[in-house]
């Protein structure tokens, strides 16, 4: 499958963030890079927490469980074990399942949602993280080169995208700038290939990054 | 949610039981080589504990696994009149560090098993799937290579079919009916409620057989 990059939006020091930055991103896609508008796009993201019959001794359970559904894998869900470097592929059944168990409870529902636009041999996707209580915790961008669905060789492409991107949002003078994801694929086991377990490791660092971002 | 029966039937009925399956269901047996891993819950996790089966299917070149949960039974009166059990049942296809994935959630190995036989797939009033299969123990943790049969000599037989609140009663029916024809061999009931071997198998088993040896002369 072609290769996704991750990027969200770093406010400057002490500036809160509005949606007034997701609309000036919208605007500069369409108009200064010409991206034709092609639809709605969601993905979610789940907070687990280990229910503990006593809450103070929760030994070496791990102190969270994250699961992603993407919005181009509806058949699919990853959990991630952040700390074990673990990310297992499941059908979207397996939510059930987890619901079933009642071992792992879901605290924190994050949803990333947006228009996405179609560049040449680009896919760009704009979105706003919100969780449930609807209080804007983030602003991502999906670039997707359709071409190519080897890592390092889009590189090169992805980075010239991410160049002009930055200079164009520079032009609005926002106070701001985007910043890479860039989680290391290699911990979790991950190839040069991409696939869709790479958006979902993007996806949990990406959230790691919002909520360093939001608490500085 | 499924519909289930179970069974038992001696091991040297098996071949009769498989040509009378191969007669009403007009599919090819498929074959079974399923090593199921039994996980609970360690001690503090969950308020109350939890039971998880993994599946790996060996039948395959590349090996596949399955994560199933197996949930209660509908309960009531009506659940009682009825010989066939209705359960909820919620499965998903899994990658192949979901033995990892448990463990590292704190889940524990209760048992192993392996489960080896043929199975038929088709449709008569439902999906119904008819696995016959011997369990078989591990000597050694995950030695799959080494097990040995859990009742020589005895085979389990199950009955499933999908259903759903709005057609689970169409479901029972057709199992219940699928379970009469076989009634010559083998007692079907509710897991857990034991019926034993049928007395008149082994005539039953030698008819089969006799007439299949005649049809292919």
């Amino acid at each position: 499958m072609p290769v996704k990059w991750l990027m969200h939006w770093q406010p400057n020091q002490g500036v809160t963030l509005t949606t007034q930055i997701l609309t000036e991103a919208c605007q500069c896609v369409e108009s200064q890079l010409g991206g034709a508008k092609d639809g709605r796009w969601k993905t979610a993201l789940t907070y687990y927490r280990p229910a503990l019959r006593e809450a103070s001794a929760s030994g070496d359970l791990p102190r969270e469980l994250l699961g992603v559904a993407l919005h181009d894998q509806l058949g699919s869900y990853y959990f991630l074990l952040r700390a074990h470097r673990l990310i297992l592929q499941a059908d979207s059944s397996m939510q059930a399942l987890m619901d079933k168990l009642q071992s792992y409870k879901p605290r924190v529902v994050l949803n990333f949602e947006g228009f996405q636009y179609r560049l040449g041999d680009f896919q760009v996707r704009v979105g706003k993280c919100v969780p449930s209580s609807e209080v804007l915790r983030g602003i991502m961008m999906e670039v997707e080169y359709l071409p190519l669905s080897s890592i390092e060789k889009s590189r090169q492409i992805l980075e010239d995208f991410f160049d002009i991107w930055q200079d164009t949002v520079k032009k609005r003078s926002l106070p701001g700038h985007f910043i890479l994801v860039e989680p290391n694929f290699a911990d979790y086991g991950l190839q040069d290939h991409y696939t869709p377990q790479h958006t979902a490791v993007q996806y949990a660092t990406c959230m790691t990054q919002l909520m360093a971002a939001v608490r500085n | 949610m499924e519909c289930v029966v179970q069974g038992i039937i001696e091991s040297q009925h098996v071949e009769a039981l498989q040509i009378l399956l191969q007669g009403l269901c007009g599919v090819p047996k498929e074959r079974v080589r399923v090593h199921e891993l039994c996980l609970k819950s360690g001690p503090n996790l969950g308020v109350v504990p939890s039971e998880v089966r993994l599946l790996c299917d060996l039948a395959q070149p590349t090996p596949s696994w399955t994560v199933r949960h197996v949930g209660g039974a509908m309960r009531g009166a009506g659940a009682e009149q009825i010989s066939v059990l209705v359960r909820t049942i919620v499965e998903s296809k899994v990658g192949h560090n979901v033995l990892r994935f448990f463990y590292s959630l704190g889940y524990k190995l209760d048992h192993e098993l392996l489960k080896e036989g043929f199975v038929f797939r088709f449709q008569r009033g439902a999906q119904i799937t008819v696995t016959v299969t011997s369990a078989n123990k591990m000597p050694k943790l995950y030695a799959t290579d080494e097990a040995v049969p859990v009742t020589p000599g005895i085979q389990l037989v199950e009955i499933t079919a999908p259903a759903a609140a709005e057609n689970y009663s169409e479901v029972v029916a057709a199992v219940s009916s699928f379970c009469e024809y076989l009634a010559p061999l083998l007692h079907l009931s509710k897991p857990g409620v034991s019926m034993g071997i049928v007395p008149t198998a082994a005539a039953a088993a030698a008819s089969l057989m006799s007439n299949s040896g005649a049809k292919t002369l």
